[in-house]
């Protein structure tokens, strides 16, 4: 089995260790960084990421792949960086105002950064003038909004009319989920995607920097 | 303090006990047993029914609006001593503080309800793990005695009493997520499995022991349990782990409850129960509580798959509650066919939160007095 099938394999199962050594394994095999990125870890995270949509492993599992997969990547880094390798996009994530909840956050969060999207996380009670100002600074093209309680749901639309108002709304797509969120609150506030899960969030965020 | 009821208990030709008994047992009724779950701490000071009656607590709100009386007792399943609670660092928005699961955590100051935004567990590793177990999980600790005459006091133990009384059996893994957090009991069950399983071994051995001494002295009608253990998600322990660890667990605490005639056991388990659905019937809880619907399904669908094995007491969508009379109605109308059925009783799928209107939630009380009383 080649070194990438084996990492791949490895990082499935989430055995963080294993994936370092294979990683680095394969940096002195001489394979290219984007090859170990794409073909061993971000393929295995999408298989992950599939399982997980298809209700056959359930957080966990994504958590523990999650976590080898970091532990990877702080292998590939230098790598990545000496041969120019660029992430697919940037993204800020949060818990919008009034929210203190982190997990949904986080979930998305690994698995975005499991696609090779570059987060932001602004953390948790995060109001719309930050999340302008995030904007603003680092350029994030999509904006990931979390919230758990049915009296936390509506600072999704306080953040959407703060990007209006600073005249950046049309810079970004913003994305929101959460527990009480459904499709059609996400179309009445006017937000540009609803996830239904981390693994989805992934998926549509890829489509936005296609 | 003297509480005025708001509403009328409804018409009844049964005890609660009975009704409650009778319900869960596919048997006839008078009518359905009227429960709710309680509301948030915001209610208490938004709905002007509350403030202007002085209603602080869902103890009293039971009263206000004439519940069935639902009663349960237990033993003292957990930490004893708890960690002690200490502010750690606080400004004027959040406070940082150490909770009795040892849990540092960050929480608002404007009072308002949000799950602490957990930062750190003081358990992580076996050697902790240890230490926390010799120092606060002793089975023989005094203040794990049960008073017997305490609680004898409170429920009359035998056939005279007019409502149903629970024995409550903790909680075999919900109580670990606390202590762990999320995250953290997720990378413990592959990085310590065998630190894990001691710890839910020690759970179990709390609720036995317990059970040994209550069981033979009072006429129980239930078992209640507490997990929490899945969110909109599924499970936050992989399926495995639960069949292979907790289950078993259950099946112990269950062979006691059967050995005293106690046949209804639920538990109560927040988001989307159906992936652990089978593991709760086999270790014997057959009842699920508060059964969130927007996180999971319409009691229905549950109904459906595991028929009159499978009971619930909940099922009430909130967001229905909060989207205005033709949507409450549209709603219960669905759950009719349930009722009817037995083995459900509907109510809020969890505390009724602030958001829906207090006109709309008596509109609620009144709609199902209508419908099922």
């Amino acid at each position: 089995m080649s070194v990438l099938l084996q990492i791949n394999e490895m990082l499935q199962k989430g055995r963080a260790k294993n994936v370092e050594e294979l990683v680095n394994q394969a940096i002195n095999e001489g394979i290219p960084a984007q090859s170990i990125l794409n073909d061993g870890l971000i393929s295995a995270m999408m298989v992950v990421g599939q399982k997980f949509k298809e209700n056959k492993i359930y957080v966990p599992e994504v958590l523990i792949a999650a976590r080898a997969m970091n532990a990877a990547v702080a292998v590939l880094q230098p790598e990545l960086v000496k041969q120019g390798v660029k992430p697919v996009g940037k993204a800020i994530v949060c818990t919008v105002k009034g929210d203190l909840h982190d997990i949904g956050k986080n979930l998305v969060k690994m698995m975005l950064e499991g696609v090779g999207i570059e987060c932001v996380d602004l953390g948790v009670d995060v109001d719309g003038d930050a999340i302008v100002e995030a904007v603003k600074e680092t350029g994030a093209n999509v904006v990931c909004l979390s919230a758990l309680l049915t009296t936390t749901m509506t600072a999704q639309k306080d953040v959407i009319d703060a990007l209006k108002e600073a005249g950046v709304r049309n810079s970004v797509k913003v994305m929101v989920g959460g527990a009480p969120v459904t499709q059609s609150f996400a179309d009445s506030i006017g937000a540009d995607a609803y996830a239904v899960d981390a693994a989805s969030a992934a998926e549509i965020a890829l489509t936005f920097f296609k | 303090m003297t509480i005025i009821p708001l509403l009328n208990k409804w018409n009844s030709k049964m005890t609660d006990r009975e009704r409650f008994n009778a319900q869960m047992h596919y048997k006839e009724v008078d009518r359905s047993f009227n429960m709710e779950f309680g509301y948030w701490d915001e209610n208490y000071t938004l709905w002007k029914m509350f403030v202007d009656n002085g209603i602080k607590n869902e103890r009293q709100a039971n009263k206000f609006f004439s519940f069935d009386k639902i009663e349960c007792i237990g033993g003292n399943y957990w930490m004893s001593p708890p960690f002690p609670n200490i502010i750690i660092s606080e400004n004027e928005k959040y406070q940082i503080h150490q909770n009795g699961d040892g849990l540092i955590a960050e929480v608002k100051k404007d009072g308002k309800s949000s799950i602490p935004h957990y930062l750190k567990s003081s358990v992580v590793t076996p050697s902790d793990w240890a230490k926390v177990k010799k120092e606060r999980f002793n089975r023989n600790d005094n203040s794990r005695k049960i008073n017997l005459e305490f609680f004898k006091a409170l429920h009359s133990p035998r056939g005279e009493r007019d409502y149903p009384l629970g024995i409550h059996c903790g909680s075999m893994i919900g109580k670990i997520r606390d202590m762990l957090t999320f995250e953290g009991i997720c990378y413990a069950i592959y990085d310590y499995p065998h630190m894990v399983e001691d710890m839910v071994e020690t759970a179990c051995t709390l609720v036995l022991d317990a059970l040994d001494i209550l069981l033979p002295e009072f006429d129980f009608d239930f078992a209640s349990g507490w997990e929490d253990i899945c969110y909109n998600g599924g499970p936050i322990v992989s399926v495995d782990f639960f069949r292979d660890v907790i289950t078993p667990r259950y099946q112990r605490i269950n062979k006691k409850l059967k050995e005293f005639g106690i046949d209804i056991w639920y538990t109560d388990c927040d988001g989307d129960v159906r992936p652990l659905m089978p593991y709760f019937l086999s270790g014997g809880i057959n009842c699920l509580f508060p059964f969130e619907v927007n996180s999971c399904a319409h009691p229905a669908e549950l109904f459906e798959t595991y028929g009159k094995e499978l009971r619930i007491m909940g099922g009430v969508d909130k967001m229905k509650l909060g989207a205005g009379r033709e949507e409450i109605d549209k709603y219960l109308d669905t759950l009719i066919p349930l009722v009817k059925r037995g083995g459900f009783i509907p109510f809020c799928d969890h505390r009724c939160p602030p958001n829906v209107p207090e006109a709309d939630y008596l509109y609620y009380l009144d709609r199902k007095k209508e419908l099922f009383g």
